[in-house]
């Protein structure tokens, strides 16, 4: 008696040992699958940005990424109200982009445009960061610190992806995380033309 | 012996099975993604719509976008996005944006009246009526905002009303003194066959504190409820939603009613740029019409007709009249156009 439960005893344990094993095995691929990302191999981004201004400047995304850059916190919200961001952007200063061909002043508007069609112009204040911001909590205005409009690369440590206007986007950023209306963030920049204001 | 090792078996395969439908991604892949974008001033009613249609199709996820009305349409024919339904809140950008390659048909089902929205709390609140508006938001201390115009189409229609009323008081002065003055640069206003041509300037700036121009809707509300603006340029049922007060403008100038389409027709807006290639700068005063369509590319057009014909019943009617949007009865452009299990269900436009 005492040999027949020791020999049922004897073939549990290694059914048991192995469907705890299989457990572990679907867990841990489990996890994998849910937060392992999908491996991309990195590319090369073919993208040139025009700049128009007392002459005309055509950059490569690598000549870009070789400027000296700025990073700063910042997001917006759309039409309806949905909260982006807010992120942490690195890209190049609007401002420092038009020096590239000839600067601004308060005569000037820059004209930023996509490949989509969508155009957005700024006046020159606004390229010095003159924005309403927004709290992120409740979309309410609040005040600011010093903010900067870059053309943005780099979006919380990654290319930007497609969906965000990869490779450019206009961002307004500053030290703080506050937000700033959507229609603002053009995306897939391609053409930077400064231009005299033609209302004086 | 046998009979104890293969119930623990059993018991462990079972466990190994739940574990599985446990652990292993878990999604709605199996419903059909119907995807509608809308134009802002319909979240509230969009929103109940999709829970209604949902809970009535539950093989069906709803995937809802707000945007501007013509972002909507561009995210169709100029961003190429999937898009199965689509509705604006100006019927006449289907036409002009999506056909023939992209629509052949449209189905009016709401409209909608620009009013003064204020709170309580408003300065003259007490005071201000549908004959004043005009002259107390020109007094001294009082605040007011509209959206800007070339983000907004409720901007340009503020713009609009702001012109139509000079012929309905018989005050020429009414947009200069409660618009124009406030802006540097300024508008320019030019008058062609009895048609009045606002031109925009580029940057549309305000000179003083006393108006605030926002990209739409969401800030201006912001604005009304901290105190930071008096009165609002808005839509009827977006005031309505939000359980704020305010003036019923006289329908000769509130863009709501057919019967005057021909007094809206004589302002023209000149935007101060072209912020989408696929549409000119000029809008034209007309009556307000929601519409809404289905792309001839919409992936799940079955579904999608469902969607529409679920908005344009008894049910959809309901909906509207309970989030405060007027209705009106589903009218078509081309009813030859209409997917069959529509037509029934709608009247023509008469042109």
């Amino acid at each position: 008696m005492k040999e027949k439960g020791n020999k049922s005893s004897t073939r549990l344990f290694p059914v048991t040992g192995m469907a705890v094993v299989c457990i572990c095995i679907l867990t841990v691929v489990a996890g994998c699958i849910a937060t392992h990302p999908s491996a991309e191999p990195e590319e090369t981004i073919d993208w040139n940005l025009t700049l128009v201004g007392n002459k005309e400047t055509v950059l490569t995304f690598d000549e870009i990424r070789t400027m000296p850059s700025y990073t700063g916190h910042g997001g917006f919200f759309t039409t309806v109200g949905i909260v982006n961001g807010p992120f942490k952007c690195k890209g190049i200063p609007l401002e420092e982009l038009c020096d590239l061909v000839g600067g601004i002043d308060e005569s000037n508007t820059v004209w930023v445009s996509a490949p989509d069609g969508y155009m957005m112009v700024f006046d020159y204040d606004q390229i010095k960061g003159d924005f309403n911001t927004f709290n992120p909590e409740n979309l309410r205005e609040v005040p600011h610190g010093k903010l900067t409009m870059i053309l943005e690369y780099e979006q919380d440590g990654e290319i930007l992806p497609e969906n965000d206007g990869r490779p450019y986007r206009i961002a307004i950023v500053g030290k703080e995380e506050l937000l700033t209306e959507g229609s603002y963030w053009v995306k897939w920049v391609d053409k930077i033309e400064i231009r005299t204001s033609s209302n004086g | 012996m046998i009979r104890t090792t293969h119930r623990v078996a059993v018991i462990i395969i079972v466990a190994v099975v739940v574990s599985m439908a446990i652990l292993l991604p878990h999604n709605d892949e199996d419903k059909t993604k119907l995807k509608v974008f809308y134009a802002g001033s319909l979240i509230v009613l969009f929103e109940e719509i999709e829970k209604e249609f949902e809970s009535k199709h539950p093989d069906v996820d709803v995937q809802m976008e707000g945007h501007g009305s013509i972002q909507v349409i561009r995210h169709l024919t100029d961003i190429h996005d999937e898009v199965d339904v689509l509705a604006v809140a100006d019927h006449a950008l289907i036409p002009d944006m999506m056909y023939p390659e992209y629509a052949d048909w449209y189905i009016t089902f709401a409209t909608n009246e620009m009013v003064i929205a204020h709170t309580d709390e408003s300065k003259y609140a007490d005071e201000i009526t549908p004959e004043n508006w005009y002259e107390i938001l020109t007094r001294p201390g009082v605040k007011f905002g509209f959206s800007n115009p070339t983000l907004d189409s409720c901007g340009y229609r503020a713009l609009m009303v702001s012109q139509l009323a000079e012929s309905y008081y018989n005050n020429q002065t009414i947009f200069d003194n409660v618009i124009a003055c406030n802006f540097n640069p300024t508008f320019e206003t030019t008058t062609h066959n009895n048609t009045s041509i606002i031109i925009m300037p580029e940057i549309l700036k305000p000179e003083t504190k006393k108006v605030a121009i926002r990209g739409g809707s969401v800030q201006l509300l912001a604005l009304l409820d901290s105190g930071g603006i008096d009165y609002a340029f808005q839509y009827k049922s977006v005031a309505q939603q939000h359980g704020l007060r305010f003036v019923d403008l006289p329908p000769e100038i509130d863009l709501s009613s057919t019967e005057h389409e021909d007094t809206y027709n004589r302002v023209i807006i000149q935007l101060g740029f072209q912020r989408f290639a696929s549409v000119g700068t000029e809008r034209v005063g007309k009556p307000i019409f929601y519409a809404i369509t289905i792309s001839k590319n919409a992936l799940h057009p079955e579904q999608a007709v469902e969607f529409v014909k679920f908005v344009i019943s008894k049910d959809g009617q309901r909906l509207l009249q309970e989030t405060k949007q007027p209705s009106v009865p589903p009218m078509t452009d081309n009813p030859n156009n209409l997917p069959e299990e529509l037509r029934f269900m709608v009247m023509e436009i008469d042109e």
